[in-house]
């Protein structure tokens, strides 16, 4: 459990509770914290102004994976129960968080349509849970699809649809939760960073569900999530890098992907594998050097990767003036980017 | 090479003769219509051939919809190659402007014109991830000259041609092209619509084919936001698909 647990506290106001766009119009009206994690320097800024601060030459690596409609209802001999898948196994087994009532190994659970499922024990970790559903492959996505639902965790007021929670740069389905550290980015943005100079390539990484409810988290060291590297990524990164070309993460899990993805020293092509790597204060980064990421609860694991980056009184210092300047939390909210000599 | 191949209104008239003619080349095959029964059997045919098949009942004119049937072919197939914006309706008429009604023209354009949007939308980011990729629009003659009584339908389609040559220069840089087929006249319960009293010979859709061959081709790779006559195609670039 993260160490930072009481340190700050996130008052309700301060919960992104929409997407920016009903709020402000456009995706890209999000406010800016620059954070230089050397020496400490705060600039708080528009979004827009990362076209001044990234050059030339930088890499933006960004996470192409796509939120899925990851929250279905579904009931049984013991009451109702919502289904919120947290990873696929294969074909048609996903771990699964199963909120409302408790089911065993060997329960059968109905959805809409006659369809079912077969719980059939132990997940990764308490309190997740391994599904069998009847349906596979195709089939079984076109059930999530037809009635499936962004997961609204508490502090949404409404249910947003399911494009509301999708990068616009995202395309390969399979992330449980949006990965929301490139939300801001429109199409105009990247092309002009592209005509700056900014080399733009991509990972995927299928986000798994960051909150099991009840104040319970993952256990970051036991969190296994699926990813890619493509092999372009792979050339332009370790080019990037044996010419001292500065490396900027869209969100924690490029990083994740990065980081782990590293055989001495040099980025390597991965299809399709499991990581485990759980990034802390203690990691010493390979491959990135800068962070664009949004504002972390102070139970998640996600504040402890931003450890690996900046030393963790400065972080506190920094999310402190976070809080009292009033930047807003979680997936709709305002961006920090962590990055040196820019604040 | 194999690629994946993604036709919009895959069950019926040049939707499915696009749909088996790239099967028979071995090409993943992804299709999509709004009728499940006529789109099932065009599975099964396609299924036949040996080629790798997804057919997903959906509306392209509903973004939900949209989302469903190409994030299914991304898992699945895990990339789109090729996407040829194919569904649309005739609408009614043969009927003069002044004799629609809103609802019509309304439902005409919907259909016709934010399906393209909404499918080459939600595939673009794929294909520029990959920095590849083909969109071929479905044009028609009536999306260059106004005909009497051909209504929505032909307005829908000079709206697709500016969308299609705004997109191929915004995406120009990604190594992407968008470009347009005129299939011609073509004997489809289309055409059979547009021109109830036709009284003379039409083209298969099969005979039409070979342009879409060679924009899904690398060998189109310097054609960008450019319009293509089907019927004459052959002759002018000495391209054959057998």
């Amino acid at each position: 459990m993260n160490k930072m647990k009481a340190p700050f506290q996130v008052p309700a106001h301060l919960h992104a509770t929409a997407p920016v766009e009903y709020r402000q119009g456009e995706r890209d009206n999000v406010r800016l914290m620059v954070l230089d994690p050397l020496t400490g320097q705060r600039k708080h800024t528009n979004f827009h102004d990362i076209m001044n601060i990234f050059q030339a030459g930088d890499v933006l690596v960004l996470n192409q994976s796509r939120t899925i409609p990851s929250s279905l209802h579904a009931t049984g001999t013991r009451g109702d129960v919502e289904v919120r898948l947290a990873r696929k196994i294969d074909e048609h087994r996903f771990e699964v968080l199963l909120l409302g009532t408790t089911y065993e190994e060997g329960d059968q659970i109905y959805f809409q349509n006659g369809f079912f499922a077969t719980v059939e024990g132990n997940g990764n970790e308490y309190p997740l849970q391994v599904v069998n559903f009847k349906l596979s492959g195709v089939s079984l996505m076109e059930f999530i699809y037809e009635y499936g639902s962004p997961i609204y965790y508490e502090y949404i007021n409404d249910p947003w649809p399911l494009n509301k929670y999708q990068t616009v740069y995202s395309s390969t389905p399979g992330s449980i939760e949006m990965t929301s550290a490139g939300r801001a980015f429109t199409w105009g943005m990247l092309s002009s960073l592209v005509k700056k100079g900014v080399h733009l390539c991509y990972v995927t990484l299928h986000t798994s569900l960051s909150y099991y409810g009840n104040n319970k988290w993952p256990t970051p060291s036991n969190h296994p999530e699926l990813y890619s590297i493509p092999r372009e990524t792979v050339d332009t990164i370790n080019d990037a890098k044996a010419e001292g070309r500065k490396v900027i993460a869209v969100g924690t899990t490029v990083v994740r992907a990065l980081e782990s993805a590293v055989i001495e020293g040099h980025l390597t092509q991965q299809n399709s594998v499991l990581t485990d790597l759980y990034i802390n204060g203690n990691y010493s980064l390979k491959i990135t050097d800068a962070l664009l990421t949004g504002f972390h609860e102070p139970e998640a694991s996600h504040l402890d990767l931003l450890k690996a980056f900046i030393d963790e009184a400065v972080l506190l210092e920094a999310y402190n003036e976070a809080l009292k300047q009033e930047y807003l939390w979680h997936e709709f909210g305002d961006m920090n980017l962590i990055i040196t000599g820019a604040s | 090479m194999k690629k994946t191949i993604m036709i919009t209104g895959g069950s019926k008239g040049l939707g499915k003769s696009l749909a088996l003619g790239f099967a028979k080349q071995q090409h993943r095959v992804a299709i999509c219509a709004r009728g499940e029964n006529d789109l099932k059997a065009v599975e099964e045919q396609i299924e036949t051939l040996g080629a790798e098949v997804v057919a997903t009942k959906a509306d392209m004119s509903d973004a939900a919809d949209v989302e469903k049937f190409v994030s299914i072919v991304e898992d699945r197939f895990g990339s789109v190659d090729v996407l040829i914006n194919n569904a649309s309706i005739f609408g009614p008429g043969p009927r003069q402007l002044l004799d629609y009604t809103d609802e019509s023209f309304s439902n005409v354009l919907k259909v016709n014109l934010m399906n393209p949007f909404l499918v080459t939308k939600r595939v673009l980011p794929g294909m520029i991830a990959n920095r590849s990729g083909s969109v071929i629009n479905l044009t028609s003659e009536a999306g260059r000259t106004g005909f009497a009584e051909w209504g929505a339908y032909g307005i829908s389609k000079f709206a697709i041609e500016g969308m299609a040559e705004t997109w191929a220069a915004e995406v120009a840089e990604y190594n992407i092209r968008i470009n347009m087929v005129d299939p011609g006249e073509i004997d489809t319960a289309m055409h059979d619509r547009a021109v109830p009293d036709c009284d003379y010979d039409l083209a298969q859709p099969e005979e039409r084919l070979d342009v879409f061959f060679y924009l899904a081709s690398d060998q189109s790779s310097k054609h960008n936001g450019e319009r293509f006559e089907a019927a004459t195609f052959v002759n002018e670039a000495g391209v054959s698909n057998e």
